[in-house]
Parts: structure tokens; sequence; C-alpha cells
């Protein structure tokens, strides 16, 4: 019993949903309790147990289902011959106590593997040679799926580590059973030219076909179960590396993933300050003890108000047309660190300048990005009017302690760039960050103001990756903090 | 553990049936967590949108079992001297004092200064003990000689801090009071806790990991109408359908605030209130402000009222 809740888990695992051992060990508790018996309750349970979020949750419930249920798309095929025998052994839905063996559920994905009656040659006299053949037309089902787990574990199909390595694992496992043999007799039978011989290779092929799909269906069971972290890992790296406006569509949700996986390490290092203050409420059990010394005389009183110092920053994304491709990682990124940083305020801008903070805290990334490139998307730039905004909206929110990123590419087409404002900023605030995302060689050509922006900030970056990214935020981090 | 009225939490179809009687349409899900909560000890963590009823659902528990709900509602800047226990410094100061005026005669008979102190020090910790001693809801919880319900409520604005505090209290059902010692909770009438989060932050994977995870999520237009019934019963059926069916079409729209069921239950009160009988447009412009809560919301819905309305008769 024990050892299907471990595989379940093991599955869990892969599915990224973060099981801990103690929360294995309450699973076996709540097993104790609930049994296999009702599967609804089961589910209901370990749901409650294992997964921690909304999503885990939903991705809870697939693995559930699909772990908790024996493949019984070959049923069908079997009831129509062998009814009689092992009936319902396939089918976990009305058998669901069957699951209790269920080692066989994950690893035995290829159960019932042949569905290989010799259905419509019932006048055939000839037996194949090979090995795989005979099993094949023999119909033995037991046989033929122990010789295909077998094989898969003579290959070694539990390494499957990518997608795309499953063409390559069904045909190793095909090899390893003996599929060339049996190439080769289909080969021979056909240029035989008897009827017989064009009957059985007609058969015999058909077989193997059938035999084909069921091992990609392994495969493809065993690469859900088994492709776990280190393929993701892989990803991941390449990810980092990839520059950020090549990154495609598809992959937005990995980017997310790591990005929101960077913006968690950084607060680990990101360590907090206490201040003890002159005021605040009156720590009476701290001031008690320390007079006990001078006859409960209070004169060194103790205050309780301790303030933990985080950096203020605000952040001014550029997200017209040449950048947006960039914008949309940094607001993505500002989006992770919103939930970190209390005090982030982000804008956006293509001329005039926005806030989009509160729509940040309230919306899900998605909406979030789509509606900041709803509203300030995709015009021409303009950073004098993005910078004489930001002066007469937010000036009197800088302080010292405020940090200013600016992302952008600083390309103003030829207009004004008012940087005496930036330089105003630049005198009032703690640091004024600029991520710019060409490299530094194209900063002075053509209407790139860089070189009088660069004068009027802290620190100037390149920051077309991830890594960049990743580095800049790490040393704000624990410059400010 | 047993508690009493336990029978009541025999398997999860007695726990629905029992909530219900008690106005609280609880799913499968929810009564599997009250189940396993009771029978594994462990908190449940609850979360979802706000007013699914995820404080209802402690209190139901706590009513069900016919047991004191103890509520501590989190803020930030919540703290230990407010979450546990704090000393009664009142108290120790007048004692204090008393213990002045009467040192002369504790001390009578003590020879030497060592003796004197040796005498003070039978008295040296009284001021730190039970009686001097103000419990706060944990720790209350703990001592409470019948078992009781702890709720605590919105954990999620408080602070990191607090959190890493309260995980002594999930794991182990103690607390420990560095001048007395750990205060266990009986080990046969352990609190039954429910913490509740509107998730405004990610909770902490050690608290997480320590608790059930209940998510209620805005109940299917079947269910909700069940829960209308059980908490505004005199509302006509037909009346029910169209305003749950109305703000069902609500929650999918973009708005800032989408109702939740304790909005219907209000809004269904309201209609009562108002004698209708069937949802029309004008009703239901004059009593949007029941269920959004936001101007930008009601700008927003007020041009689809007749097409939301139609809608919701049809369906109904």
């Amino acid at each position: 019993m024990d050892q299907t809740l471990v595989e379940f888990v093991k599955t869990l695992r892969t599915a990224e949903i973060k099981v801990s051992p103690a929360e294995t060990l309450d699973a076996m508790a709540c097993l104790d309790r609930v049994g296999y018996d009702d599967r609804e309750f089961l589910k209901n349970s370990l749901a409650l147990v294992l997964s921690k979020t909304p999503e885990e949750k939903e991705a809870f419930d697939t693995c559930f289902e699909n772990f908790f249920n024996f493949d019984h798309f070959e049923e069908s095929d079997f009831l129509r011959h062998e009814d009689d025998e092992n009936a319902g052994e396939g089918d976990g839905d009305s058998n669901f106590e069957a699951s209790g063996n269920s080692g066989e559920a994950s690893s035995g994905g290829g159960q019932g593997a042949s569905g290989a009656t010799p259905e419509d040659l019932p006048e055939l006299k000839l037996q194949p040679e090979s090995e795989l053949g005979r099993m094949l037309m023999s119909g033995d089902r037991n046989r033929l799926t122990v010789a295909l787990v077998e094989a898969g574990r003579e290959v070694g199909v539990t390494d499957i580590v990518v997608f795309t390595q499953k063409g390559l694992y069904t045909r190793k496992i095909m090899d390893a059973m003996g599929g060339k043999a049996l190439g080769e007799e289909i080969t021979e039978l056909q240029g035989h030219g008897g009827i017989q011989q064009k009957m059985l290779s007609g058969a015999l092929k058909k077989h193997r076909d059938r035999l084909r799909d069921r091992i990609r269906d392994y495969v493809e069971k065993q690469f859900f179960l088994h492709a776990d972290e280190s393929g993701k890992q892989l990803r991941e790296e390449l990810l980092k590396k990839v520059k950020l406006s090549n990154i495609e569509k598809r992959n937005f949700k990995d980017v997310q993933e790591v990005v929101i996986k960077m913006a968690k390490k950084l607060i680990s290092i990101h360590s907090k300050r206490r201040k003890t203050f002159k005021r605040g409420q009156l720590d009476i059990r701290k001031t008690l003890r320390k007079n006990m010394q001078y006859d409960g005389m209070f004169f060194d009183i103790k205050w309780k108000a301790q303030k933990v110092d985080r950096p203020k920053v605000m952040a001014i994304c550029d997200v017209s047309g040449s950048v947006s491709n960039y914008s949309r990682f940094l607001l993505m990124f500002l989006f992770s660190l919103a939930e970190i940083l209390p005090k982030i305020r982000s804008f956006a801008f293509s001329s005039d300048l926005g806030e989009v903070t509160d729509l940040f805290e309230h919306s899900t990334l998605e909406d979030a990005m789509a509606k900041t490139m709803r509203d300030f998307g995709n015009g021409s730039t303009d950073y004098g009017q993005m910078l004489a905004d930001f002066k007469s909206h937010c000036m009197k929110d800088v302080n010292n302690k405020t940090t200013i990123i600016i992302l952008g590419d600083a390309r103003n087409n030829y207009g004004d760039p008012k940087n005496e404002v930036l330089r105003e900023i630049y005198d009032k605030c703690q640091r004024v960050i600029w991520l710019n995302p060409e490299p530094k060689m194209s900063w002075s050509v053509g209407d790139s103001e860089m070189k009088k922006y660069a004068a009027a900030c802290h620190q100037v970056e390149v920051c077309n990756s991830l890594v960049h990214l990743e580095r800049v935020v790490g040393n704000l981090l624990r410059n400010v903090s | 553990m047993a508690l009493k009225n336990d029978y009541r939490l025999a398997s999860v179809d007695v726990i629905q049936q029992n909530f219900e009687s008690r106005n609280y349409i609880a799913n499968k899900q929810i009564a599997t967590a009250v189940f396993l909560a009771y029978h594994l000890e462990k908190p449940v963590l609850i979360e979802g949108p706000p007013g699914v009823g995820k404080t209802e659902l402690a209190k139901t528990t706590a009513e069900l079992l016919d047991l004191e709900c103890i509520r501590l509602q989190c803020y930030e800047g919540l703290d230990e001297s407010k979450a546990i226990y704090e000393w009664k410094y009142g108290k120790q100061l007048l004692y204090t004092q008393v213990l002045k005026e009467t040192l002369d005669e504790v001390l009578q008979g003590a020879k030497g200064l060592s003796q004197s102190i040796e005498k003070l020090h039978e008295f040296g910790d009284i001021f730190f003990s039970n009686e001097f001693l103000e419990p706060r809801p944990l720790l209350k919880a703990l001592r409470s000689n019948e078992g009781c319900v702890l709720l605590i409520d919105e954990v999620d604005k408080s602070d990191h801090e607090f959190e890493s505090l309260l995980l002594e209290m999930l794991s182990d059902f103690q607390v420990s009071i560095p001048e007395i010692g750990t205060v266990k909770a009986h080990t046969d009438r352990k609190p039954l806790v429910f913490l509740t989060s509107n998730n405004t932050r990610e909770i902490s994977d050690a608290l997480k990991r320590r608790c059930l995870h209940l998510y209620i999520p805005f109940p299917d237009a079947d269910l909700e109408k069940q829960i209308i019934h059980a908490r505004v019963p005199e509302i006509a059926e037909n009346l029910r359908s169209q305003l749950v069916n109305f703000v069902q079409e609500l929650r999918e729209m973009d708005l800032k605030k989408v109702p939740a069921i304790s909005e219907t239950i209000d809004w269904a009160r309201t209609l009562i209130l108002l004698h209708s009988e069937t949802l029309d447009q004008d009703l239901v412009n004059q009593t949007l402000n029941v269920i959004l809560k936001f101007q930008e919301d009601i700008e927003s819905v007020e041009p689809e009222i007749a097409t939301l309305t139609n809608k919701a008769l049809k369906d109904a």
C-alpha cells in the first residue's frame, strides 16, 4: 500500500507539486483513515494533504486521474476476444481496488500491450519463425507485457529526459524485443510470393504496427512519470541565456517560472535591517526588566517599534514599439518583485507616463501585462515627456531612500531629451539605474541619448537576457537594503 | 482525539448533513477537510476569494461541536504579546510595592546577607508565574479544558515573523513561554485550528506544510442556489434562480471586485425587503450597490444591465 503512495508522490513531484517527506507521512496517516475504497473520498483527502495552491490542485487532479487508472483504451480490443479471462483488469474505474497493487499502474503503462489475437486469419497454417512474431500471433498478452517492460528496462526508458526522445526510445524498445528479426521475416515472406506467406506477413505487419503504438504509449507514460527535474533544469538554463526578445511565445510560461524563481532567490539574499527607534510603543516588559536594577525607577526606556527597512523602488518602463519585447519581461519581473517589495511603484510609457502599480496589484500577470501594453504600448517614444510627467506627478515621493529603475533604449526620435530633469531626480533619490537592452556599441549612434542620460545615472547596464536582469536586481537589493 | 459531540464528525456524509442543518452548505471537499482535520489532528488552511464562507466554516464547526470559537484576527504588526500571552505588568508593579513594604517581615530571622538572599530567592519566580500571565487567543485555545475551535483569521495580513511564531503551535499544539516553560494542549482535546487567507501574499511553505490546504472557489449556480435557500429560506424559488444567474454572469465580467456569496445573500435579503417577486431592470439598477462595491464596477455594469437581466430571466 505504502509503495503505491510513494510512487504517486513521485509522480506528483514530477508534475511540479512540491511534496515534502512530512507531507508524504501525512498522506499515509490520511490513507490509514480513508482507505482505498471510496475513490472520490480518497482524491479529496489526498488533495487536501498534498497540494497546497490552486494551481497545484489542478495539477493534482490530472495526476490522480492518470495514476489511479489503468489504461482501458485497450479494453475494447480484449473484450471482444477475451472477455472470459481477466475481464476488467484493464479497467480502473469499475475495479478501483485493483490499483492497490499499482506498482503496475505506474510502471506497467503498457499493460495489455497485446491485443493480438489472430482474429481475421482462422485458416492460417503457417507459423512465424521469429520469436516476436510467434509471441504476437499467439496473442499471449501477459508474455508480451512482460517482454515490453523488460525491454524498457533494458534500454533504460526511465532515463528519458525530453519529449523529443520518445521516438528514439520507442525504436530502442522495439529492437530490444526483437523487432529486427520480425522485420526481416516480414520482408522475406513478402518476397516469397505464396498466398499463405502473404497473409501471414500482412497479419504480422498489422500486429507490429499495433505493438509499435503500444510501445509509444508506454514510452509516453514513462516520459510523464520520469522526465523529472533534470529536463526542466536543462531548459531553464538555456532560457536564461537566450536573449529576451528571441524567446518565443510558447516558452513564455517557462520564462515566467524562471523569473518568479529568481525573484524568490532575491528575497533570500535581501536581508532585513532593523532599526530601534527613539519613539513608538513602550515595551513594558523590556523596560521593567531593564529597570529592575534601578529599583524600579524608569530611566532606561525601551521602545517596541522596530522598522524593517526595505528599498523603495520606482520602475519606469518603456513600452514603445522598439523595445516592447524587452519591457514585457521587465514588467513581468517587476510583477514578481511587487510581491516581495511592498513599496514598489511601476510606471509605463511611450510618451505619456502612466502608473501601473494598482493594475499589477489587482490583476494576474497576463492581465496586467496585456492591459499595460494596450494602454501605453507601441507609441513613438518621448523620453522628455516621460521625465516631465514623472517630475510633476511623483517628484514629491522621491527621497533619499528611493531607487529608480528605468528600462529603455533612450532613443528619443531626436526630441528634447530633458536630461536636466533626470539630473534633478538623480540628486534627490538614492539611486538611478538605467537598463538598456541595446549593446553598448550602439548607445551613441543615431537618435540614442544614452550618453546624456548616463551622466545622470548611478548605474547604467546593458540588459537583454535574464542573466543580466538577475545580476542587476541582485546588485540593487544588496546595495540598497 | 475525543471532543464532545464528535459523533457529528463521524463521516463525510454526516458532516455534510450536519452542516446543512446549520445552514452551511458544504461540498464534499469542505466536509472532507473538516473530517480529516479532526481525525488527523491537523490545522486547515483555507484559501479562496473573499466572501465564500471561509470564516463561516470555522464558526459553523464550532457551533456543530458545541465548542467555544476562539478567534485571532491577524493584522500587520501582530506580535506574540497580542497573540500568545502578556504579563500583567500593573499587577507585577503593585506586588513589587507590597513586597517592598513587607520585606522586613519576610527577612525576619535571617542572619547575614547570604541567608536573606536565600529567603528572597524563594520568592524569585512569583512575578513570572501563571498568576501574572494574561493569556491571549493562542494560549487560551491551548488551555481550554474541553477543546475549542481556534480561528486564525486572515493570516496573510500578518507579518512573516508572526507566521514563524505560529509554526510551533500548529505542528505540536504547544507554545513556549521562556519564563514558565512549554504549555501543551490536552492530548485528547487539542483545539481544532482553522486558518484563513485571502492570498494577498504567498504563505510560507513551512506553514503550508503543516496544514491541510482547502481551496474554496466561488460556487457553481446549483450550489449557490442551495446556499441562498439555506440562508434566506423565505425567498421565492424563481427569484432565487434569477438572482443567482445574474450574479454568476457578473462573475464572468471584468470587475474590480466580483460579488461573493455573502453579497448574493445580502442581495437576496434586500429583494425580500423590497417585496420584489421578479428581477427587472429598474430593480437591478437600484440595488446594484448591494452586490458591487466599487463605483467603477457599477459604471461598467450599468450599460449591460438590460442584457444581463434578460439572460438571467431566460435561464431561470
